[in-house]
């Protein structure tokens, strides 16, 4: 339920009822990172209140606004699985930056270290095992502003990025299609600019890791997917095959439109 | 002359008419020789096959086998005359014979003469008219007693017909093997002939200028030849710089058949091999590409000479898309 993010009660060895604070209020202002496993089994309810976490970083409870600046959402969810769960809904899914899919890898060494190195048959050991503060997470929101701020976007890559957006919403324009995919019926709604500025600030990054100031193609192509894909609002009836359609379709765009 | 004397002097000079025919008919009749005996003579004759429809310069063909009987012999000489054509009711008849063949073979009993006789007509009328074949008279003589008998062979009657229908006369709808060929107006046909031939030799050199500017040589049109032309017309300036850059990714693009990009660079190599020779040279003008189009403009190229090397990059290009070994490169240098 909701109120279980927030706080939770029980008796306490006295006897008496006790309220503490739920995962999210535990960590206070401090709360760097929020994992919430398998989130397609938590309730609507539940995704409401996270996305509304998520979106103004503050919460009311207790007669007080908690504040969460540093606050990072991951969620996995399992697509295989569909018994009790609750889909994410559209505008929920917007509210992520990127979505990753996770896929066992294919190479053999590192199936046979999975299977036989017993290193990663303990989460938490292995978790233990990874060094502490290399990143100083109050940091990171300024240094995220200074980053978005000096890296620049030129008006060819402006041109190219509006160019993909447009084609994420019709698809037809410019001429892409999926087979077996009626394309004229597929998109019921592209890119949101939520998504298109997420793509950008990822684009950003990437150019700062390869050591540029400026956004290049390449850089929106190597997040384009990520932060595309599970934006994109699909006909009920190929929502089914949604990580299919979208892979083919995205890859389709970028193959099609051309910069400069 | 008094009137009565002038009807009496007609009536005399009839009297006198009508008495002089009287007197040649007798003659006649006197001169006609007597006909031989159908014992002694036995005749098979081959008429045309049909007796109507004959125009002037047809030929009838007529074969007749004629056997006499001894002590009785054909007088050769009685024999039709080639050239001589036949009165009929005083006039010409205008069938006259062209040919005759004889074979003659004896036996000891008979003589058979085998006649093979050809006429032509040489008559014409808008009108239908009967004519014949007429009844040639034969002269036999008996060896024995010296006399002289005849035979006339039957005649053939059939109609000569006219050229055309009487009356108002399309002849080019009534062609016949004499009239001349008509000689049809083609005035109008040669002028539309010459017209359109004026109008294809345009169209040739149209397509002569179109095609030869753009694609005289093979692979002269793909679209690195026409960057490297268009390239080669542009002046130095930022502007033109951007254009001659954004030439050269619309020409791989189009060879690639999708937006290249450093990503998909490879594919495309492992697809064209004969541009292989170039992937450092692609990867370099994709540099040269992010800092025209990207990056900072306020900074210096490191291209020097951007357009020479872009003219040399296209160069080289193009000999990878007709499939040869590009040139070395020479001079500028990224």
């Amino acid at each position: 339920m909701p109120n279980d993010l927030i706080y939770h009660t029980y008796l306490g060895e006295d006897g008496k009822p006790h309220v503490s604070p739920g995962p999210i209020l535990e960590a206070g202002e401090d709360l760097s990172i929020f994992f919430f496993n398998e989130i397609n089994r938590a309730r609507p309810q539940v995704h409401s209140l996270l996305l509304r976490v998520m979106a103004e970083r503050t919460l009311t409870a207790f007669n007080k606004e908690h504040r969460f600046p540093h606050m990072l959402v991951f969620a996995d969810r399992n697509q295989v699985e569909k018994e009790e769960t609750f889909d994410i809904p559209s505008a929920a899914r917007d509210r992520f930056m990127m979505e990753i899919p996770i896929v066992v890898p294919q190479d053999l060494d590192i199936m046979e270290s999975l299977v036989f190195d017993t290193r990663f048959h303990d989460v938490d050991n292995l978790i233990a095992g990874v060094p502490e503060d290399i990143l100083e997470y109050k940091n990171l929101n300024s240094f995220a502003a200074t980053l978005q701020d000096n890296i620049s976007t030129s008006p060819t890559l402006r041109k190219y990025a509006l160019d993909l957006w447009h084609a994420t919403k019709s698809p037809l324009d410019y001429e892409v299609k999926v087979s077996g995919v009626d394309m004229n019926r597929l998109v019921l709604s592209g890119a949101s600019p939520r998504g298109m500025a997420m793509l950008l600030r990822a684009a950003r990054v990437n150019a700062w890791l390869n050591d540029r100031e400026a956004v290049l193609p390449d850089d929106i192509h190597a997040v384009f997917h990520e932060t595309i894909a599970h934006r994109l609002v699909f006909s009920p009836v190929y929502e089914m095959r949604r990580t299919e359609i979208a892979r083919e379709m995205l890859d389709g765009i970028i193959n099609v439109i051309a910069a400069p | 002359m008094q009137p009565h004397d002038r009807i009496f002097s007609y009536v005399y000079q009839a009297l006198i008419a009508l008495c002089l025919i009287g007197f040649s008919q007798i003659s006649l009749a006197k001169n006609e020789l007597p006909t031989i005996d159908e014992q002694y003579l036995n005749i098979e004759i081959s008429d045309p096959a049909r007796d109507a429809g004959y125009v002037i310069g047809d030929i009838l063909n007529r074969k007749i086998t004629l056997t006499i009987k001894k002590p009785y012999q054909l007088i050769i000489e009685s024999l039709p005359i080639v050239g001589y054509e036949h009165l009929y009711r005083g006039k010409k008849s205008g069938i006259e014979l062209v040919k005759i063949n004889t074979k003659i073979e004896k036996n000891s009993a008979s003589e058979t003469y085998a006649l093979d006789l050809s006429y032509q007509v040489f008559k014409t009328d808008r009108l239908v008219k009967p004519a014949a074949l007429r009844a040639e008279s034969l002269r036999i003589r008996n060896t024995s007693s010296k006399e002289v008998v005849q035979y006339k062979l039957p005649a053939f009657t059939f109609r000569i017909s006219p050229l055309s229908v009487f009356g108002q006369v399309n002849l080019s709808q009534e062609m016949y093997p004499f009239t001349p060929p008509l000689t049809l107006d083609n005035d109008n046909v040669i002028f539309n002939l010459k017209v359109l031939a004026a109008a294809l030799a345009l169209a040739l050199l149209g397509l002569l200028y179109i095609f030869g500017a753009h694609a005289w040589l093979p692979k002269m049109g793909a679209p690195f030849a026409k960057a490297y032309r268009d390239i080669r017309k542009m002046s130095d300036s930022t502007e033109n710089l951007k254009q001659a850059v954004t030439r050269v990714h619309e020409s791989l693009n189009k060879t690639a058949k999708e937006s290249l990009f450093n990503h998909n660079l490879d594919a495309f190599i492992a697809r064209n091999a004969t541009f292989l020779p170039v992937k450092k040279e692609i990867e370099q003008f994709f540099g040269l590409s992010h800092q025209v189009f990207f990056e900072d403009s306020s900074q210096p190229l490191t291209t020097e000479d951007p357009k020479a090397w872009l003219l040399q990059l296209c160069r080289r290009l193009r000999d990878c898309e007709r499939g040869l070994t590009p040139d070395p490169l020479q001079g500028a240098h990224a």
